[in-house]
């Protein structure tokens, strides 16, 4: 009974999202091509950018990883709250560049930007295939955590395999159909779930457990002190300048990652970039819920260990709440999982879209383009869900290597686009050193190292060579004037025609 | 970035969530209940739109005076 009544809403609230989907490229389907299709033709004004950044931000993680992170080891988990709301002020003065760079050049993404500021497209095909290395793991994350999620909320009727088949099946028709702005759209109704649902459970499970907030945190206070000052509880390594260094990387990395520059670009203007930046960080608040779910969870249902912590938040919630409200909270879960893992896809179709496969004579037209990145969607899905069954732990490593990797790309291109002097080829060589290190140092388990971020340490090695490279090596032969190559950030001048 | 001192705010969430933590990262006191780190990551995060705030208003004073002096 609970399990009929649980898995309707959740199959209404599905529909209508695919609906929702629909509804939002109604009468455009046809028209903009690769463009339209990716970043939403630019037209994107404050309001939508806002819930699909936030949407971004905003994973099945929050609901899973953040409760079970919180669980095992307490504080450290906060870092997320730290990076986003320091990637938000990175992303102030980024965001806005990176724009106006994509509208004054006709780019739709980082591959792009990097084929073109170095006048070499084999190099952008490169990074899209090294980049997409990178993504596919938070694909596979995104499947398992709305997979383990529907079955929970099923209470165990829907099989977890099906229910992974069901993540991949709703959110790869939903993307190929809507792109990004159906992906805006639905972010609307994820976010109002999801401060709905958050800040309920912010209130009922303290009420419920405990008799309210000051006892439970008196309890955590007395009983639980571990858990509350880094490193938090256990042999985690994770201290302060694990923190802080993963804060600054993080913070800088997530201003280039792919998914976020999709947001950026699909903006109407960069003073909608800006406007983000000051309320985004605000939405963080939510993330402190799960985080002390996660502990209070330490109480009522002790002793979870390995992936089964991850499932901290949902226990109490199947545990304290009546069928209905069961499934509106996995809707609100499930739809952290769909809104992201829809970018993430269309971020892949893009790239091989546009950086790859447009090297192919036949596929050079928007229309072509578009067509064939919806195919690479559907292959990238397909490789992500066969992978969840077949061989779940090679994403899970690579996904450990996912966001230190991505951070190597820094230097090629924000530093490419402010400093011409920057040549290829040492770019390139930074970003080989920095991923050689980063794999280096994860796969042998010394991450963090001297107790700081790999991935920084990573990055500290590729900007070195990069800089070596650019005095001692090759020279660039590209005669085109400083303003076709570098980006600047659009002050004075806003919108092309305003 | 000279012409801009007001991006400088644009470094106080880096201040608030990473260089402030030895000093803060305790249990005590506890404000309101909550341990003390958390009540301060709390507060960083409040306090970073206000910071990224100062940074847009800012370049909105830039940019006018920038207009002014172009026309």
């Amino acid at each position: 009974m609970n399990a009929a009544i649980a898995t309707t809403v959740f199959a209404v609230f599905m529909v209508a999202t695919v609906a929702l989907g629909l509804l939002a490229v109604r009468g455009r389907g046809g028209q903009g091509g690769l463009a339209e299709w990716s970043v939403g033709g630019r037209s994107l004004g404050a309001v939508f950018i806002w819930v699909l950044m936030a949407g971004e931000g905003y994973t099945s993680f929050s609901y899973l990883g953040a409760a079970g992170w919180g669980y095992n080891y307490g504080a450290p988990v906060l870092y997320v709250v730290a990076y986003m709301s320091c990637g938000y002020a990175v992303g102030y003065v980024v965001g806005p560049m990176l724009w106006a760079y994509a509208r004054d050049h006709q780019l739709v993404g980082i591959t792009d930007m990097i084929s073109h500021r170095y006048g070499k497209p084999w190099l952008g095909a490169a990074v899209a295939v090294l980049a997409t290395v990178f993504l596919l793991p938070y694909i596979q994350l995104q499947i398992t955590g709305m997979g383990v999620v529907v079955s929970t909320i099923s209470y165990g009727t829907i099989s977890l395999n099906w229910a992974y088949f069901l993540a991949f099946a709703i959110t790869t028709g939903f993307v190929v159909v809507s792109g990004l702005r159906g992906s805006a759209w639905v972010s609307v109704l994820k976010d109002v779930l999801v401060i709905g649902t958050l800040a309920f459970l912010a209130i009922y499970v303290p009420l419920h457990y405990f008799d309210g907030y000051g006892p439970f945190l008196d309890r955590i206070v007395e009983q639980k002190r571990d858990w509350l000052t880094l490193p938090g509880h256990g042999e985690s390594g994770l201290g302060m300048a694990w923190f802080a260094s993963t804060t600054v990387l993080n913070a800088f990395t997530v201003v280039i990652f792919p998914t976020t520059v999709a947001g950026y670009l699909g903006a109407r203007d960069a003073d909608a970039l800006r406007r983000n930046a000051i309320l985004l960080p605000a939405y963080n608040i939510l993330l402190f819920v799960p985080m002390l779910l996660g502990m209070a969870a330490l109480f009522v249902v002790p002793g979870l260990a390995g992936a089964d912590s991850n499932l901290a938040l949902f226990k109490l919630v199947v545990d304290s709440l009546p069928a209905w409200a069961v499934g509106v909270i996995g809707v609100a879960a499930a739809l952290s999982s769909i809104v992201p893992m829809a970018v993430f896809m269309l971020v892949i179709g893009t790239m091989w879209g546009r950086s790859v496969l447009s090297h192919v004579p036949r596929l050079h037209s928007q229309e072509r383009q578009k067509n064939a990145s919806q195919v690479v969607v559907v292959i990238a899905g397909t490789l992500a869900l066969i992978m969840t069954y077949a061989a779940p732990n090679t994403l899970v490593r690579l996904s450990l290597i996912s966001y230190e990797g991505m951070a190597q790309l820094l230097p090629m291109l924000l530093l490419g686009l402010v400093w011409r002097r920057l040549t290829t080829a040492a770019a390139l060589s930074g970003l080989a050193v920095g991923v050689a290190i980063v794999c280096a140092l994860v796969f042998t388990e010394n991450d963090p190292v001297w107790g700081i971020n790999a991935g920084l340490v990573a990055l500290a090695a590729n900007i070195a060579v990069a800089l070596v490279v650019t005095w001692a090596g090759p020279k660039d032969r590209d005669v085109r004037p400083h303003r076709e190559v570098l980006a600047k950030e659009p002050l004075v001048d806003e919108p092309a025609g305003a | 970035m000279i012409a801009r001192p007001h991006l400088l705010w644009l470094l106080v969430p880096f201040v608030l969530y990473a260089g402030a933590l030895p000093f803060v990262n305790r249990v005590e006191p506890t404000v309101a209940g909550l341990p003390f780190f958390f009540a301060w990551l709390i507060g960083a995060t409040v306090l970073t739109p206000f910071a990224v705030w100062m940074t847009w208003r800012g370049d909105r004073k830039h940019r006018n005076h920038q207009k002014g002096h172009g026309q």
